[in-house]
């Protein structure tokens, strides 16, 4: 019997992680690449953390966290009636936590990589920075942002220990690919577990591919006309 | 008028440097600072683009404080200047029109914009992209781009020191043009004697952080040097 | 812009899957009980509307879960003493029913415990032997108290390997990762543990303590009929049957 759905789910999820970071990491990694003040050094370490715990330590802390009986998770239930754990928004946020260097090295990266001189001359020419961000930086490190997110896309995509802990194993809800497999494994089923993890395999490589493919051509037609 | 009184500290390769610039520059001149390398040519541009803060000092344009230790520092954005750097600096991702028309202030007509493009005969360019075009036809469009908002002030920071001889003497050619067209307040970091000599009335020389000498060409720059592009001239 | 396309594609279609089902419970079971209820449940929709989703995991683990509130209708523990502490919570709605006492078997693809027994475990060419992690699943307990029980504990210390639930622990062996275990009998009797060749000793029930496995509705199924017909069925002859089938008595 084959089931479609953890592969929408894990998509789901890897898609709406994505998007989030995106939009959250662009600020912050703007901050870090442009930033002098001495907090920053903190900021990257907090910011670099997910990299370096494994995933079950950042799991537990937010399962911690976000648990009805203690004191986020129970002001987040009573007030707004809102559940993380076990659920398919919780499991949005820790994967957002999980996968943030993810999107945030590589975009920091390109934005140091584009000359500095484009950006103060784009100040001479009275432009402020929201329009530098969008119309200069951004435009000039298409393969950071791209990286960012093909990185964090993927990362989410492999996410197992977190997704356990924080999602548990819901139907509909948190049970995506990476449990399956995990699920039916420990049923024995090792056929199953061989189709699922082969579809998995066979789609994240041709995403990757598709996107450098992308990249390749954004570039080309970036530098010429 | 622009009324200049900056100074700064430099760290340079041969240790701390005490830069104190103190001048004066009339509406419409075209002055160059010459002097050597580490001298902090560059930096004065950048203090006087707002791309780098004074230790102390002021600097005023006509009836606009731009600068007063500890009161204004007012950002690059509303200092209405623009700025040729070495590297040209020109937008990547836009057509030469499009760099043209980043510039624009709000509201500005685009006019302006074919008025310089014919100017420098870029016609031909305006949509084609930075990467595929000459050094020369990059500095032509970076002048054209720093011109389009009317600046009060242009600076021109060793833009032709890139490009070979034959191309300096044609840009060299454009910048006299603007200036004749525009009248605009200019001022030029070279250490080209005979570019400095060709384009500018007023010499600056920057030695040890200060102006040491302030004059004509032909009063500032190194005699014998001088003789010799004289001579050149001659025959 | 295609790639667009393709992002946006699946979205819709997963959206248009997810309808909402009539009638749904979801079920938390222990391990052992991975292929013996899906046959119970299976009989179940043959005759009533309505769905039954199980997750399977180590009883403690699901214990955890469903205090920290996730969203279970129903713990099917593999002991009495998880559902205990449920009440004690508060986080019952029925009471505790027994739906049965477990036995475990010893598992082995290597050596043959159908003949040898107990004494298989101390067979010299064991090197790894499985048991379920006895800090929070019952047959894991359970083992441990057999192994006391026959003093092997100090032979066999130093070769376990703990399994993260019973299911585990069986994959484990089946794989050959441990060459040989303690399972539960539900799980030996399965077909997908029949289907690969290994060899099982029912161990003495006097060794160990009764493993009476007790299932609970929780308070998460307040207002939902469904969780309580199921329970009935459960308790019927006809389920009684099926599990009879997987060693349940």
């Amino acid at each position: 019997m084959f089931d479609f759905e953890p592969f929408y789910l894990t998509f789901k999820l890897a898609l709406a992680t994505t998007l989030i970071l995106f939009i959250v990491g662009i600020p912050l990694a703007y901050f870090l690449a442009f930033n002098r003040s001495p907090w920053k050094v903190l900021l990257e370490a907090v910011v670099g953390l997910p990299l370096v715990l494994p995933p079950s330590v950042l799991g537990f802390y937010l399962l911690l966290a976000f648990s009805p009986q203690n004191v986020v998770g129970k002001f987040l239930n009573d007030y707004f009636d809102v559940r993380l754990v076990f659920t398919f928004p919780g499991l949005v946020i820790a994967s957002v936590i999980y996968s943030l260097p993810f999107m945030i090295q590589p975009v920091q990266s390109g934005f140091s990589m584009v000359p500095r001189s484009l950006v103060e001359t784009a100040y001479t020419l009275g432009k402020n920075k929201f329009t530098v961000l969008t119309r200069v930086l951004m435009p000039n490190m298409k393969a950071a942002l791209i990286s960012g997110c093909v990185l964090s896309f993927a990362h989410t995509i492999g996410e197992f220990g977190i997704v356990l802990m924080v999602g548990g194993n819901i139907p509909h809800e948190t049970r995506v690919i990476s449990v399956v497999i995990y699920d039916e494994v420990e049923a024995m089923n090792y056929t199953q577990a061989n189709v699922y993890s082969s579809i998995l395999l066979i789609f994240s490589f041709l995403v990757l591919v598709s996107v450098y493919l992308v990249n390749r051509r954004a570039l080309k037609v970036h530098y010429q006309s | 008028m622009i009324e200049i009184k900056i100074n700064r500290k430099l760290f340079g390769a041969n240790g701390e440097l005490r830069l104190v610039f103190d001048t004066i520059i009339r509406r419409g001149e075209f002055v160059t600072i010459y002097g050597p390398s580490g001298a902090g040519k560059t930096s004065v541009l950048r203090m006087l683009a707002g791309l780098l803060k004074p230790d102390g000092g002021s600097i005023k344009v006509e009836d606009q404080v731009w600068f007063e230790s500890g009161k204004v520092d007012l950002p690059p954005q509303q200092r209405n200047i623009g700025i040729v750097f070495q590297d040209y600096s020109l937008f990547p991702n836009m057509t030469v029109q499009g760099n043209l028309e980043f510039a624009l202030s709000k509201g500005q007509s685009p006019e302006i914009i074919g008025e310089l493009l014919s100017l420098m005969e870029l016609e031909n360019l305006r949509d084609k992209r930075p990467a595929v075009l000459s050094g020369g036809q990059q500095q032509r469009v970076a002048l054209a781009r720093a011109l389009i908002r009317k600046p009060k002030l242009l600076l021109l920071d060793e833009p032709l020191s890139a490009l070979d001889t034959a191309m300096q003497i044609k840009l060299q050619e454009y910048i006299l043009r603007l200036h004749q067209q525009f009248n605009l307040t200019t001022i030029l970091v070279s250490h080209d004697i005979a570019e400095v000599a060709r384009l500018s009335k007023r010499v600056l020389l920057l030695e040890g952080g200060r102006v040491s000498k302030d004059g004509t060409p032909g009063e500032v720059l190194p005699l014998e040097n001088f003789r010799n592009f004289i001579d050149g001239m001659i025959s | 812009m295609k790639l667009r396309m393709f992002l946006v594609l699946p979205l819709i279609v997963a959206g248009v899957i997810n309808c909402h089902a009539q009638g749904k419970i979801l079920v938390a079971a222990a391990s052992d009980l991975r292929f013996a209820l899906d046959s119970v449940v299976a009989v179940f929709k043959k005759k009533n509307p309505g769905t039954v989703e199980v997750t399977y995991g180590s009883s403690g683990k699901l214990f955890e879960q469903i205090s920290n509130s996730a969203p279970f209708d129903m713990f099917f523990s593999a002991d009495v003493e998880y559902p205990k502490l449920l009440k004690d919570k508060k986080l019952i709605l029925s009471d505790i029913y027994i739906y049965g006492v477990g036995r475990i078997v010893i598992w082995s693809k290597k050596v043959d415990p159908s003949k040898e027994g107990m004494k298989s475990l101390l067979d010299p060419s064991v090197n790894k032997v499985a048991i379920a992690n006895p800090a929070h699943a019952p047959y894991g307990k359970r083992a441990v108290e057999a192994l006391l029980h026959y003093k092997f504990m100090e032979a066999v210390k130093p070769k376990l390997v703990l399994g993260e639930n019973i299911s585990q622990t069986a994959q484990f062996i089946t794989t050959g990762a441990a060459d040989i275990g303690i399972v539960a009998y539900s799980l030996a009797l399965s077909p997908n543990m029949q289907r690969e060749g290994g060899k099982y000793y029912l161990i003495p029930e006097n060794t160990h303590n009764r493993l009476e496995q007790a299932v609970v509705i929780t308070q998460h199924a307040k207002g939902n009929d469904l969780a309580q017909t199921f329970l009935t069925f459960v308790k019927s002859d006809e389920a009684k049957k099926v599990l009879g089938h997987f060693g349940f008595k």
